[in-house]
C-alpha cells in the first residue's frame, strides 16, 4: 500500500476531472433530452422524423465509436477549415474534454428523449386543460405545470441514465483525456502494479455511482411526497 | 470535403474480418455470461445469507463500475500477480481475446443476473399457490412453473442487455483486439478519413442490432402466445 | 331580473362542431344573459360537455359564430387568451396541480397571467378559500383532502380569476353521493351572490331550485329551453319526456 503514497492526490485530481466531465454532461443531456421529446411529442412531422433518426442512431452506435467519429470527424474538420486561412498548422482538435463530454450528452440524450416522451405523456390531460381553461399560456403551462410533473414520471429511469453517464465518462480516456485511468496508466508504470491501480480506479467509480444512486433514492422520496394520502 | 465511397468499399473486407470477431465476441461472452447469470440468481434467491451476500457484492460491484475499466483490470491487471501467469488460465488470460471474453461474460452475468431476477419476482404469486396447492414439489413447481414465465418476462429487458453486448464488444478495441472497431481505427489511422469509415462501421452495428431486435421480438410473441394480447 | 337592454355575455350562433365523422353539435343557438344560471342535461353523447368546452376553446368550433363578453372567439391566440380570462371552468375530474398545495393551485394563475405579486396573490386565494369553506387545507396537497373538498378547491381557483361566467362540467359526477351536497351548496351560494353560470349535470334537484333555465340537448342539438317549472311540468317534445322520465323514475 505503500506505493498509493504521492498518488492520492493525482487520483483525486484525475476523478475531479470525471465529474466535471459528468457535470458538463447532465445539463446536456438534459437539455438533448426535453428538445428530442418535445420533437417527438410535436405536431411537425419532420421534427419526429429527425428526432427519430436521432436516438435510433445514437442508441444503437457504440459509444466509443461515437467519441471516435466525434473527435477525430471534428478535428479533421476544424484543421481542414483552418488550413483554408493558416497552411501552416498541423493539427486542430476540439478539446477532448469537450468533445468527449458533448458526445456522451448526445448518446444518454437518446435515451433521455425516450424517457422524456414517456413521462410527459404521462402527465394528465385534465391538469394541463385546468391550466389552459385559467388562462395561463403554453410556454408557462410547459415550464410550471407540465415539467413538474414530468421530471416525477421520469425520475427514475433518469437515474438509470445518470448511471451509465458516469460510467461512459471512462471512455473520454481514449480520446486523450487526462483523467483517473490516465493516473492509473502512469502510476503502473512506476509502481508496477497495475492490478491494484487499475482496482483503484474501478472503486473510485464505484463510489461515484453509489453516491449517485443515493441521491436518486433520495430525490424520488422527495418528488413523491405529495402523493402520499394522508391516513 | 468530399465523402469517399470507394474507400468504404475498399474497407470491406477488412471490417468484415472484424465482424468475425465482434460475433465471437458477442455469443462466447453472451454464453458464459448467462450461465454466470443463472448461478447468481440461484444464489441471490437461495435465501441463504452466505450465498445472497457474496452475489449482491459482486453485482453491485459490476454494475457500479465502468466496463473500461473492468477490461482494464484483468488485462493490464492481472499479469502483476504470479500465480496467475504461472497458473493453467494463463494461456487464456495473456490473450486479449481471453481478457476480453472473461470481462464482457463478467459484466454479463451480473446484469443479466439483474433480468432474471426480475423476470422470476414478476411470477404472480397466484401462480406459485396453485402448483402448491397441487402438491408439485419445490423444485418441479420452480423449473416447470416459474422458469418459463420468468423467461417470458424477461425478454425484453434481457434483448436490450444483448445489444449492449454488441456495443460493448467494441471496448475490446481498447486491449489491441480487431474487432470490428478496432479495424476502423486502424483503416482510420491510415487513411484519415473518420467519417466514412467509422459512419460505415455504424452502420454495420446499427444493421445487427436491428436484426437482434427483431428475432427477440419474435421469440418473445411465440413465448406470449397463449397470452391474450 | 337582468337589465334586459344589455348584450348577451355569451352568445352562440349556428355553431357546429365534429369529430371526424361524428357530428357533436348540430346549429347551436343559444344566449346566456350576465346573472342567468343555465343547467344544461340530456343523454350521454348529446354534446353538452362539448358545447361547453367550445366556449372557453378547449374545443375548437368548425363553424358558426361564439361571442364572449362581446369579443368573438377565434383562432387567434390573443382572443382565446381574452375570452379565457373572462370564462372560468370547473371539470367533471377537479384537475387540480397535484404537484402543488391548495393555496398554490389557486395563486399560480394570479402569478402568471394577472401578474400579481406573491403576497397580493396570497391574500386573495385564502379570500376564495374562506369563501368555499375550507380555508384550513391551504397548505395541503390535493391527494390529502376529499373528492368534495378539492372540487371546492377547484371552484375557488377557478373563481380567482374573477371570470364574468363561470362554466360547470358535470361537477358533480365524479363524487361520492355524502360530498355531492358540499359542493352543490357551494355553488348555490355562489349564483344567489349574482354568479352568471353554465352548468351541465345530472342532478335534477339542483336544476330545479337553482336554474332560471333548463337546455335539454339530444344528438348535439338544443331541443328545448325552458324555465325549470315548465321543463319539469309541461316538456314540448317527445324526446325530452323520454328522458325527463327516465331519470326521474328513481
Amino acid at each position: 500500500m505503500a506505493d498509493l503514497s504521492g498518488w492520492w492526490d493525482d487520483y483525486l485530481w484525475g476523478a475531479m476531472t470525471v465529474l466535471k466531465v459528468f457535470g458538463v454532461s447532465l445539463i446536456l443531456t438534459v437539455i438533448f433530452g426535453l428538445i428530442g421529446a418535445t420533437a417527438k411529442l410535436s405536431k411537425s412531422r419532420i421534427a419526429q422524423k429527425i428526432a427519430a433518426a436521432y436516438t435510433v442512431a445514437f442508441r444503437g452506435t457504440p459509444e466509443l465509436l461515437v467519441l471516435l467519429i466525434f473527435y477525430f470527424g471534428s478535428a479533421i474538420t476544424l484543421t481542414g477549415i483552418t488550413h483554408i486561412f493558416f497552411p501552416e498548422t498541423p493539427f486542430v482538435d476540439i478539446p477532448p474534454f469537450w468533445a468527449g463530454s458533448f458526445a456522451i450528452s448526445l448518446i444518454v440524450g437518446s435515451y433521455a428523449t425516450e424517457t422524456f416522451r414517456g413521462a410527459f405523456l404521462g402527465v394528465d390531460p385534465g391538469v394541463v386543460e385546468a391550466s389552459r381553461a385559467l388562462g395561463i399560456s403554453n410556454v408557462h403551462t410547459f415550464f410550471y405545470v407540465r415539467i413538474p410533473q414530468m421530471w416525477r414520471l421520469a425520475l427514475p429511469s433518469f437515474g438509470n441514465h445518470m448511471l451509465s453517464m458516469m460510467k461512459d465518462t471512462a471512455l473520454i480516456s481514449i480520446i486523450g483525456l487526462e483523467e483517473i485511468l490516465f493516473v492509473a496508466e502512469m502510476a503502473t508504470a512506476v509502481t508496477y502494479k497495475p492490478f491494484l491501480m487499475y482496482m483503484i480506479v474501478a472503486l473510485i467509480y464505484l463510489s461515484i455511482t453509489t453516491v449517485i444512486t443515493l441521491v436518486m433514492m433520495g430525490l424520488e422520496k422527495h418528488a413523491n411526497r405529495h402523493l402520499e394520502v394522508a391516513p | 470535403m468530399n465523402f469517399e465511397f470507394y474507400l468504404i468499399l475498399e474497407s470491406i473486407p477488412k471490417m468484415l474480418a472484424g465482424l468475425g470477431m465482434t460475433m465471437q465476441l458477442l455469443f462466447l461472452s453472451s454464453f458464459f455470461g448467462l450461465s454466470l447469470a443463472i448461478l447468481l440468481l440461484l444464489m441471490r434467491i437461495s435465501g441463504r445469507w452466505f450465498l445472497c451476500f457474496p452475489a449482491f457484492m459482486y453485482i453491485y460491484f459490476f454494475r457500479g463500475t465502468p466496463i473500461l475499466v473492468q477490461i482494464f483490470v484483468i488485462y493490464h491487471g492481472l499479469p502483476q500477480f504470479e500465480f496467475i501467469r504461472e497458473s493453467i488460465f494463463w494461456s487464456i488470460l495473456r490473450e486479449p481475446f481471453g481478457c476480453a471474453v472473461l470481462a464482457l461474460s463478467l459484466n454479463s452475468g451480473a446484469y443479466v443476473s439483474e433480468i432474471l431476477r426480475g423476470g422470476y419476482l414478476g411470477v404472480e404469486k397466484g401462480l406459485h399457490e396453485a402448483g402448491m396447492a397441487l402438491g408439485l414439489s419445490k423444485h418441479h413447481r420452480f423449473f416447470y412453473v416459474t422458469t418459463p414465465i420468468a423467461v417470458r418476462l424477461a425478454i425484453p429487458a434481457y434483448s436490450n442487455d444483448f445489444i449492449s453486448m454488441i456495443k460493448a464488444t467494441s471496448l475490446a478495441s481498447t486491449i489491441t483486439l480487431l474487432e470490428m472497431t478496432g479495424v476502423a481505427r486502424t483503416i482510420v489511422a491510415e487513411t484519415f478519413a473518420p467519417y466514412e469509415i467509422f459512419i460505415a462501421a455504424a452502420i454495420i452495428y446499427l444493421v445487427i442490432a436491428w436484426f437482434f431486435q427483431r428475432a427477440f421480438g419474435l421469440f418473445e410473441r411465440h413465448m406470449s402466445r397463449y397470452i391474450k394480447q | 331580473m337582468n337589465d334586459s337592454k344589455q348584450e348577451p355575455i355569451i352568445i352562440l350562433k349556428d355553431v357546429c362542431k365534429s369529430f371526424g365523422d361524428f357530428q357533436a353539435l348540430r346549429n347551436i343557438n343559444l344566449e346566456v344573459n350576465k346573472g342567468q344560471r343555465i343547467v344544461v342535461c340530456g343523454p350521454s353523447g348529446s354534446g353538452k360537455s362539448t358545447m361547453i368546452r367550445c366556449i372557453n376553446r378547449l374545443e375548437e368550433h368548425d363553424s358558426g359564430k361564439i361571442i364572449v363578453s362581446g369579443r368573438e372567439l377565434t383562432s387567434e391566440v390573443k382572443d382565446i387568451d381574452a375570452v379565457r380570462s373572462e370564462v372560468g371552468m370547473v371539470f367533471q375530474n377537479f384537475n387540480l396541480f397535484p404537484h402543488l398545495t391548495v393555496i398554490k393551485n389557486l395563486m399560480l394563475a394570479l402569478k402568471l397571467v394577472r401578474k400579481m405579486k406573491k403576497s397580493q396573490a396570497k391574500k386573495v386565494a385564502m379570500g376564495f378559500l374562506e369563501r368555499v369553506r375550507i380555508p384550513e387545507q391551504a397548505d395541503k396537497y390535493p391527494i390529502q383532502l376529499s373528492g368534495g373538498q378539492q372540487q371546492r378547491v377547484a371552484i375557488a381557483r377557478a373563481l380567482c380569476m374573477n371570470p364574468e361566467v363561470m362554466l360547470f362540467d358535470e361537477p358533480t359526477s365524479a363524487l361520492d353521493p355524502e360530498m355531492i351536497s358540499e359542493v352543490l351548496d357551494v355553488m348555490i351560494d355562489l349564483v344567489e351572490d349574482g354568479l352568471t353560470m353554465i352548468c351541465v349535470t345530472h342532478e335534477m334537484g339542483f336544476a330545479r331550485s337553482v336554474a332560471d333555465s333548463i337546455v335539454f340537448m339530444d344528438y348535439g342539438e338544443i331541443v328545448e329551453m325552458k324555465p325549470p317549472d315548465e321543463f319539469f311540468e309541461n316538456p314540448e317534445s317527445d324526446r325530452t319526456k323520454l328522458f325527463l322520465s327516465q331519470i326521474i323514475s328513481h
